[in-house]
């Protein structure tokens, strides 16, 4: 059960990652910035509660506002450039945050221990939640209720105008400034409500496993945040989700019997499936072809808008 | 933090001579990503693949330690012709972030490779000229990077050679250019390509060679790093551009030189990374990227 | 209401528009035609903002256009079609005009509810466009899976979106049939009639002698001639543009 619960821990956290880069690629930006946004919601939100004895709703707020608050700053100048650019200069941006923290040393004593980010040893002792008698059960409900709250947020910005309007400039920038709308204003906004989403997932990850230091939060990391949306489709968000359990829970625990050639077959999976699909799992026509099927079931009414 | 004009400029020549390394390896990006528009991110770890490769044939083969510096980069070559294949040959044209995905997928494949292979350890490469060091005045110049530089001198040359003077080099940037008018001119894009994918590929094997050799070891952690600092390379030099490339490799190799001694081994990297993000908000086309628009 | 004044155009070496003047007048069709390579698309991309002018003024109702973004510009009142059609192709036709769409003036709605709400007015102001662009039953389908003539009539509907005061036309009626062009005839004038100023850039003599009021006509990047259609179809200058001057005009291919 332990286990179970922890595959489900690892799933949910990764599906906030996914959901973070899912947001920047419907706007057609390939940000791998997400695991920097993710590490300053984790350290972020550790230090209120660890040192500042903060409340942990309270504490996952202030960091994902953080992260977001970043994501907003990043946005202006890396939202210039395009393409392998924008790439490199997020790359740049994780790295940079990683390294701040690889370097950042805040020890504090708290009831007779010594607490707090310990630059190269890490931050330990992330205890929140043990503290407080939350069994693993409640933290892993608690990350799945914010993975459903997130995917519910996204799934109905495709609803409204702000979801066409997203994708219309991750389609055709030129037409979609010609249609009168502001690039760098969407570009910022994708980019900072995925700094919010990146947040809130550091936050709960650095919790669920009391310890974090920065060989976590390596650009391989940001790699897996895009590689969810892109192969799970960017048509739904549903496929990002699938992508995740696909990705962590068949292939990084599924093949746990094949050892250390885990990863290899990992890479070579991936290869296979980009060639073989590569507008992704759940790419336009399955999404329209499920809708249909959908609405025959429910033998719903027509479309809303 | 003591450190005079002398250890500034002894920090320069070291960094420039090491820049060149750099310079090679974003050399090679710029070529694919000039040819095809697309990111093969990859090619730093095929390029220690191909060095990795050039160090156990001299155990497997009994091969004298100069043969690395010739199987390694011809390895790398080949691997680069399987890059093409496996991750952008059989992509849409317009489909920038599957090929991407896929050269990713490569990454963790050839990492995971190296680490099997050699269980994670590192293993020590033959240096070049170990013991040369000349002394020009107050300052003292590593022989082997210098000769580490004056090779990527010449490997710069004939790629642009190829480039300029070949029938070759025509085709990759017709093909960069136009697709698919080149194609209707009746250049053969995927052998073109091709090409360039195994060009790059040997580049890189050299470039992998003459780092492993600088610092004496090979180790699977040189990857991202490598990875890594050729994207800067890249984007500074101007996407695209092979000049832009050269120089920025000896830029960056500099400056990393500078900051290290300036701020230390821990905080070194960050700084390379701030100038690359000032790069990017003063001068997003790089030193001498083209201003044009393509829409 | 369009004023364009001694509007130049340099790409490095090559002049595309090279002192360019006139004016549109409210609620004309006004045509601009050349051969190709005269500068008519430079010369929409430069109203529309995609390029800055080397040299020269763009005032649109007085105001100088220069000084406003390109996004900007639809609210100003300006809005275009694309020579190479450039709808978003993964959204549906629905999603494309909404993404466009601009409210009438006085009618605006809240920021809130004009990213995220779901007004019924808007819904049914939508609709309507859409019958009048015959694409009424295909609101759900995606724009990328249209046929072509359904494009054409989405890019000129995503274009009315915005409820433009001024509306560019890039070459509309390429690879048009005659009956399509026939329709687009008849929707220029509807568009006219609704009190749109129209700039036509075409290539296709039918649509621009039978809807334009007036016609400048381009080569090399400078107006050779302005007048009436019929006025411009008897113009010599114009017929030499196109054909070549009688010297060169021996049986060769033309």
């Amino acid at each position: 059960m332990t286990y179970l619960l922890g595959i489900l821990q690892t799933i949910g956290v990764h599906t906030l990652l996914g959901l973070s880069a899912y947001l920047l690629l419907l706007t057609g930006q390939l940000s791998l910035a997400q695991v920097g946004f993710f590490a300053i919601g984790a350290y972020v939100s550790g230090i209120l509660t660890v040192i500042f004895s903060w409340n942990i709703f309270a504490a996952l707020a202030l960091g994902s506002l953080m992260a977001g608050f970043f994501a907003f700053l990043v946005g202006f100048p890396a939202l210039r450039v395009k393409g392998l650019m924008l790439v490199v200069a997020t790359i740049s941006f994780s790295e940079i945050v990683r390294l701040f923290f690889f370097n950042l040393s805040w020890r504090v004593n708290v009831n007779g221990v010594e607490v707090g980010p310990d630059s190269t040893q890490g931050f330990r002792e992330i205890r929140y939640f043990a503290a407080n008698g939350w069994e693993q059960i409640h933290i892993v409900g608690l990350i799945w209720f914010v993975v459903m709250v997130v995917m519910l947020a996204l799934w109905w910005l495709d609803q409204v105008r702000a979801g066409a309007v997203l994708r219309a400039v991750g389609t055709d920038e030129l037409a979609a400034q010609s249609s009168g709308i502001n690039l760098t204003m969407v570009k910022v906004a994708a980019m900072t409500g995925g700094g919010v989403i990146a947040g809130i997932g550091g936050g709960l990850f650095a919790h669920s496993t009391t310890y974090v230091d920065h060989h976590t939060f390596v650009i391989l990391l940001a790699t897996f945040a895009v590689s969810y949306p892109i192969i799970g489709g960017l048509r739904s968000v549903i496929g990002t989700l699938l992508a995740v359990i696909f990705i962590q829970g068949f292939i990084i625990e599924g093949l746990r019997f094949m050892g250390d050639y885990r990863n290899l077959i990992f890479g070579l999976l991936i290869i296979l499936v980009m060639n073989m699909r590569p507008q992704g799992l759940l790419d336009g026509h399955l999404v329209a072809d499920i809708r249909k099927l959908l609405a025959k079931l429910t033998k719903g009414g027509k479309a809303d808008a | 933090m003591n450190f005079d004009h002398i250890d500034i400029i002894q920090s320069l020549i070291d960094g420039v001579l090491f820049g060149s390394i750099y310079a090679l390896i974003g050399l090679g990006f710029t070529l694919i990503f000039g040819a095809m528009h697309k990111l093969n991110l990859a090619y730093a770890a095929s390029s220690i693949a191909g060095a990795y490769s050039g160090l156990m044939s001299l155990t497997i083969f009994g091969l004298p330690p100069l043969m690395a510096f010739i199987i390694g980069p011809i390895m790398s070559g080949v691997i680069g012709l399987i890059l093409y294949f496996a991750c952008f040959r059989f992509m849409p044209r317009g489909n920038h972030l599957a090929p991407l995905m896929a050269s990713i997928g490569a990454l963790f494949f050839i990492d995971e490779l190296i680490i099997h292979e050699t269980s994670g350890s590192p293993m020590s490469f033959p240096a070049i000229l170990p013991d040369a060091y000349f002394f020009l005045g107050e300052f003292g110049i590593r022989g082997d990077l210098l000769l580490v530089m004056g090779f990527s001198f010449i490997l710069m040359a004939i790629v642009m050679l190829l480039l300029y003077r070949t029938k070759l080099g025509l085709g990759t940037r017709a093909t960069s250019q136009q697709p698919i008018a080149a194609l209707l001119c009746g250049i053969p894009i995927h052998r073109t390509n091709s090409a360039t994918f195994i060009l790059a590929g040997v580049l890189g094997g050299f470039a992998g060679c003459l780092l492993a050799a600088s610092v004496g070891v090979l180790s699977p952690l040189l990857t991202l790093p490598l990875t890594v600092k050729g994207l800067i390379v890249t984007v500074i030099g101007g996407l695209g551009s092979i000049r832009g490339a050269i120089v920025a490799g000896f830029a960056v190799g500099a400056a990393e030189s500078i900051f290290l001694l300036v701020r230390g081994v821990n905080e070194r990297d960050i700084y390379v990374f701030l100038l690359l993000f000032l790069f990017l908000v003063l001068r997003p086309n790089g030193l001498f990227g083209t201003t044009i628009n393509r829409d | 209401m369009l004023e364009v004044r001694n509007l130049v155009k340099h790409f490095g070496g090559v002049r595309a528009v090279d002192g360019l003047d006139f004016k549109i007048q409210q609620g004309e069709v006004f045509g601009l035609i050349g051969p190709n390579g005269s500068g008519k698309s430079t010369t929409v991309n430069l109203v529309c903002g995609v390029f800055a002018p080397t040299d020269g003024e763009i005032l649109l109702d007085g105001i100088d256009l220069g000084a406003i973004a390109p996004h900007n510009r639809v609210d100003a009142g300006v809005a275009r079609t694309f020579q190479n059609i450039r709808l978003f192709s993964e959204l549906t036709v629905w999603q494309n005009l909404w993404v466009a769409w601009r409210d009438q003036p006085g009618q605006e709605q809240g920021w809130v509810s004009n990213w995220f709400g779901r007004s019924p007015a808007r819904r049914q102001e939508i609709q309507k466009l859409l019958e009048f662009s015959g694409l009424g039953d295909k609101a759900d389908h995606l724009a990328g899976n249209l046929a072509f003539g359904e494009q054409r009539r989405l890019e000129l509907a995503r274009a009315m979106a915005s409820k433009p005061k001024l509306i560019l036309l890039d070459e509309p009626a390429a690879g048009m049939n005659s009956a399509e062009i026939k329709d687009l005839c008849q929707r220029v004038l509807a568009m006219k009639e609704m009190g749109m100023t129209v700039l036509l850039v075409e290539h296709v003599m039918e649509l621009v002698m039978n809807v334009t009021d007036r016609i400048t006509v381009l080569n090399f990047g400078k107006p050779i001639a302005q007048g009436t259609p019929i006025e411009i179809q008897n113009n010599k200058l114009v017929q030499e543009a196109y054909f070549g001057s009688a010297e060169n005009a021996h049986g060769g291919v033309s």
